[in-house]
């Protein structure tokens, strides 16, 4: 519009000037005709002066790029297969690269969303085995040198670090937990987080509504009922209504009145994929999350709490851990009995702007792994196209020849080339984020347990849009590259008149081959590596637990402490299960501590009856084997077979023989063979002395990759203090019609009582390989699209192959070849143009199979199916495509040929 | 040619100066300011009538100039272009810098070697 106007104007200011000068050349005695005709003379051409005019103002560049774009869009339309093409394969790797672009950097870079997250600091320790801390709840790992790390302290020894803290600015503590919580009547399963009273001031968090958690309100052990909500839970639970303020939840039965709302994106100190949904002061520890009499707060043996400081700036992280680390043996050594053999903690710092938890472990390869697949995707896209734009070539030189004929400037030439790549870049970057965008969506769904929120999402912020918009920019200039070159050394005459047969083609020839060639050779690699991990997925779900997943429905009870003291909740599950077990459709139900293939174990130490082996110093040997608290009918319920032997039943009670069932693992490791029934075992457990009634089958117990551990059981009846169990129903009854009768009769029992976690055995198993199923869906995936590219590419020069030599095609086939010969000849060298790609693509994924050996399952990196499988696809892919090329040379009429020329 | 003869060619890049130097006396339309030059250079200059309004049009971009639309003598609509403060400032800045150059130059061609 403006524009419009500025044309306008222009035109009728050279024509009031041309009007004024004829006017004055009349009165200088100029006829009316000549005084127009001189006007004209000495102004010049306006069409000349308008686009001067234009160029002062800026303009002319953006007018010719106008052009360029409308003539690319032009041709665009003129080959809209080729178009669809290029863009749909650029759109493709664009959005696998931008996905996964954004997983990353949510998975390994996010940082916690408070004020200066750079600042923050884990402290932590490292201990030798002699170390005097020996109860831990929490993070701890092994050190790798046969010690200990951990984050986690006790109590007291913050308090004195808090009080004789110099180095940092701010120390703050806090303790992460599941609680149950019942929030205007609903009982669920929350994630909480108890804070010390500086927690809020330390980060520096400012809170959307109400206030935050003060020291005030940390300072009387079992008292201040403050609690901070999150952004999610209020929007949740709440409709973000301010009414929520005021408003009393119960938290593992204790009620506690909320009295904030934390800001949108802090998510706690965890880590900064999943938010914590409420804060309560660490004081209230005895009452929200006791564990067992002894309130932790005053405990000096217990260590428990994670803690975080502020780095002052300028400080080396030397000049901070030195005195912190004088700090926690002075603490130690004040707060606990350390004997001479005992050895003290060293403090460690590590970086916290991340939380104290981040996924690394768990997604740093497998996300490496993905990036570098993505970024070979991309590759291929840009390699795919740049073929295409080669094909189009020879119609292009053409007209390229025409435009410097009639006086077109090279450069012009070359940025319209570019112009049109990077049109086509950018259509296809338009098309990668929508498909980011879906995928944005479904990958933390791949990652994420059913019956859970999603563990994480990705966001897109700017640095993903720019991180797109920089690839799109760098792809088109990549294969632009090709017909830009091809732009500057066009020549006026060669090209115009060029006939079939010039020395350039065979050059030209062997450009596209050896692009198909690398094509094939990348998704050679790509296939393969998709082959390997879907091969893993499939071995792990083959793979034979021990137990019987299949129609096992699971949920979890966590009778709080308050209401349910040690040996009440033994009576509440004892209810619980024989309620349960009256419900129709129930084959079974059984219980156990720890659900199998959860990625969680219960560890210990055991100690044999009579074992005549004496350790070092005279101490005696101590076996290491995971162990289950569980329910009597626990066999039966998960149908592993008893070998030996009884299992638990009616007989035993918390008064009778303290009993045990070991698994044949450990039956072999103890006993070598002989008769384990009724020998004796001890381990740090209040029950004493355990009789093996029974000998069980094998099964595997954390997850499914790792082999069946040695296992005992112990009957939860014996046991004193069993806490949280997991229940197991087998029914053949399908999940939406049990659960309504099993909610029933949990509420029947207690209404504020949540069924935490339900799911069946499968999706619980399978959740235990979300990562793998997420790489193997993701790689299936990159390796179609590489598939269909591949095919594209050797479609697209081997049909070039053959117009090109229709010519030559027609001579062989005159002087008597036959067209069966004529088809072979083309697919022999459509053949060897894949044997090659294949080829080197197989030596590819051999080495990178090694590199991702660690992330394989049940097969070796040089698997033989996934290699010789992966290469035969392609090759047989390569076949098909050249195929209707082939067919069109073979039926090349002769005299048609001959007379094209 | 004999006319011509004794007009001198515009030397490089004052063509802006002189405009500058034009509307700095008030409003002028193009033709207006074609006029004045010639008039202050007293006919001795040569302008390429094209040139103005390229020139024009690269000054109001730059900012040392304003337009308005208004009335021209003749009772037609004509832009008229005024100066701006920034443009006054690079009048003046120019203006010594020119004389400074003018001075330079005088002073190294009277040299006696």
């Amino acid at each position: 519009m403006r524009r419009g106007r500025l044309e306008d104007e222009m035109e009728l200011e050279l024509a009031e000037h041309l009007e004024c000068l004829a006017a004055d050349l009349m009165r200088a005695g100029y006829s009316a005709r000549e005084a127009k005709r001189r006007a004209r003379i000495a102004l010049g051409s306006t069409v000349v002066h308008k686009d001067a005019m234009r160029a002062s103002l800026g303009l002319r560049l953006l007018d010719e790029l106008g052009a360029d774009v409308r003539y690319a869009l032009r041709m665009m339309r003129k080959s809209t297969g080729f178009t669809a093409i290029a863009v749909l394969s650029l759109g493709l790797a664009m959005g696998a690269n931008t996905a996964i672009f954004s997983l990353a950097r949510q998975l390994l870079y996010e940082r916690l969303d408070v004020p200066h997250p750079e600042q923050l600091r884990t402290l932590g320790w490292d201990q030798d085995s002699k170390s005097v801390v020996h109860n831990m709840w929490g993070d701890f790992d092994p050190d790798g040198h046969g010690g200990l790390a951990g984050t986690i302290f006790s109590y007291p020894v913050y308090q004195g670090l808090l009080k004789n803290n110099s180095v940092l600015d701010g120390l703050l503590a806090f303790k992460d937990d599941r609680m149950n919580a019942t929030v205007r009547g609903t009982a669920q399963q929350v994630q909480a987080e108890m804070v010390s009273g500086n927690y809020f001031s330390v980060l520096g968090v400012k809170l959307q509504l109400g206030r935050a958690i003060q020291p005030s309100d940390d300072a009387v052990p079992g008292q201040g009922t403050a609690a901070v909500i999150s952004d999610g839970l209020w929007e949740r639970e709440f409709r973000r209504s301010n009414d929520a303020l005021g408003e009393t939840i119960a938290l593992n039965q204790a009620a506690v009145t909320i009295v904030g709302v934390a800001p949108r994106g802090f998510t706690g100190l965890k880590n900064a994929q999943t938010s914590v949904d409420v804060f309560v002061p660490l004081s209230l520890q005895p009452v929200v999350d006791s564990k067992g009499s002894k309130s932790l707060l005053s405990d000096p043996d217990q260590w428990w709490l994670n803690v975080m400081g502020r780095a002052k700036s300028g400080v080396s992280e030397s000049e901070m851990q030195v005195p912190l680390d004088v700090q926690l043996a002075a603490q130690v050594k004040g707060t606990m009995t350390v004997t001479a053999a005992d050895s003290v903690p060293r403090l460690t710092l590590a970086d916290g702007s991340r939380g104290i938890r981040f996924p690394d472990a768990q997604f740093l390869k497998p996300i490496y792994v993905l990036l570098a697949m993505t970024g070979l995707l991309m590759l291929l896209a840009c390699v795919n196209v740049a073929n295409l734009l080669l094909a189009r070539g020879t119609q292009r030189q053409r007209e390229l020849s025409v435009r410097l004929a009639m006086g077109a400037g090279r450069g012009r030439l070359v940025r319209q080339m570019l112009v049109e790549s990077l049109l086509l870049s950018a259509m296809g970057g338009i098309c990668g984020v929508a498909i980011a965008f879906l995928g944005r969506n479904a990958i933390p769904h791949l990652l994420s347990a059913p019956w859970k929120p999603l563990a994480f999402e990705v966001r897109f912020v700017w640095s993903v849009f720019a991180f797109a918009g920089g690839v799109t920019l760098l792809t088109g200039l990549l294969f632009g590259m090709a017909p830009a070159l091809a732009a500057m050394r066009a020549e006026v005459s060669s090209t115009l008149k060029e006939s079939s047969q010039n020395a350039t083609k065979r050059r030209k020839g062997w450009g596209g081959k050896s692009i198909v060639a690398f094509q094939m050779a990348v998704s050679t690699l790509l296939v393969i590596c998709a082959a390997l991990f879907l091969r893993t997925l499939l071995a792990l779900n083959s793979v034979d637990a021990g137990f019987q997943s299949d129609h096992l429905l699971l949920f979890a009870i966590n009778p709080p402490e308050q209401r349910y003291s040690a040996g009440k909740d033994v009576q509440l599950h004892a209810r619980l299960e024989e309620a349960l077990r009256a419900v129709p459709g129930v084959q079974a139900v059984s219980l156990a501590a720890v659900p199998y293939i959860s990625d969680s174990v219960s560890g210990g130490q055991v100690q044999l009856e009579g074992e005549s082996k004496v350790g070092a110093g005279g101490q005696p040997v101590l076996h290491n084997a995971d162990f289950n608290v569980v329910g009597n009918d626990f066999f039966h319920t998960m149908e592993i077979p008893l070998l030996a032997g009884r299992g638990f039943g009616q007989q035993d009670t918390a008064t009778s023989t303290k009993v045990a069932v070991i698994n044949a693992a450990l039956a072999r490791e103890l006993f070598h063979g002989a008769n384990p029934i009724g020998r004796r075992f001890l381990m740090d457990l209040p029950q004493g002395w355990l009789e093996i009634v029974g000998v069980c089958g094998d099964t595997r117990y954390r997850n499914l990759r790792e082999p069946a551990p040695p296992q005992f059981f112990l009957p939860y009846v014996q046991g004193t203090d069993v806490g949280d169990m997991t229940y197991a129903v087998r029914s053949s009854m399908s999940e939406a019609e049990l659960v309504p009768s099993l909610r029933r009769v949990v509420q029947q029992a207690d209404r504020d009582l949540p069924m935490i976690d339900i799911r069946t055995q499968v999706e619980q198993n399978e959740a235990t390989m979300s990562q793998e199923r997420m790489v193997a869906s993701l790689m299936s995936g990159f390796g179609l699209v590489a598939l269909a590219m591949a095919c594209v590419g050797i479609y697209g020069v081997m049909a070039y192959s053959v117009a090109n030599r229709t010519n030559e095609i027609g001579i062989r086939l005159a002087l008597g070849a036959l067209p069966r010969q004529v088809l072979r000849m083309i697919l022999r060298e459509a053949t060897w143009i894949s044997l090659a790609g294949v080829g080197v693509g197989l030596g590819a994924a051999f080495l990178l199979a090694r590199l991702v050996k660690s992330m394989l399952f049940g097969l070796q990196p040089a698997d033989p199916v996934s290699l010789i499988g992966g290469a035969g696809l392609l090759i047989a892919v390569g076949l098909a495509a050249s195929w209707l090329p082939a067919r069109r040379a073979a039926s090349v009429e002769p005299m048609e040929a001959l007379r094209h020329e | 040619m004999g006319e011509q003869e004794k007009q001198l060619d515009l030397l490089q890049g004052t063509l802006d100066l002189l405009i500058l130097k034009a509307v700095s006396l008030g409003p002028l339309h193009g033709y207006g300011v074609l006029l004045r030059i010639q008039q202050i250079s007293g006919q001795a200059l040569v302008i390429q009538q094209g040139s103005l309004y390229p020139a024009l049009y690269r000054l109001e971009h730059q900012g040392a100039i304003a337009s308005d639309w208004g009335e021209s003598e003749n009772n037609r609509k004509a832009k008229f272009y005024r100066l701006t403060t920034a443009g006054r400032m690079r009048l003046e800045e120019e203006t010594e810098k020119w004389n400074r150059m003018a001075g330079i130059m005088g002073a190294i061609l009277l040299a006696q070697v």
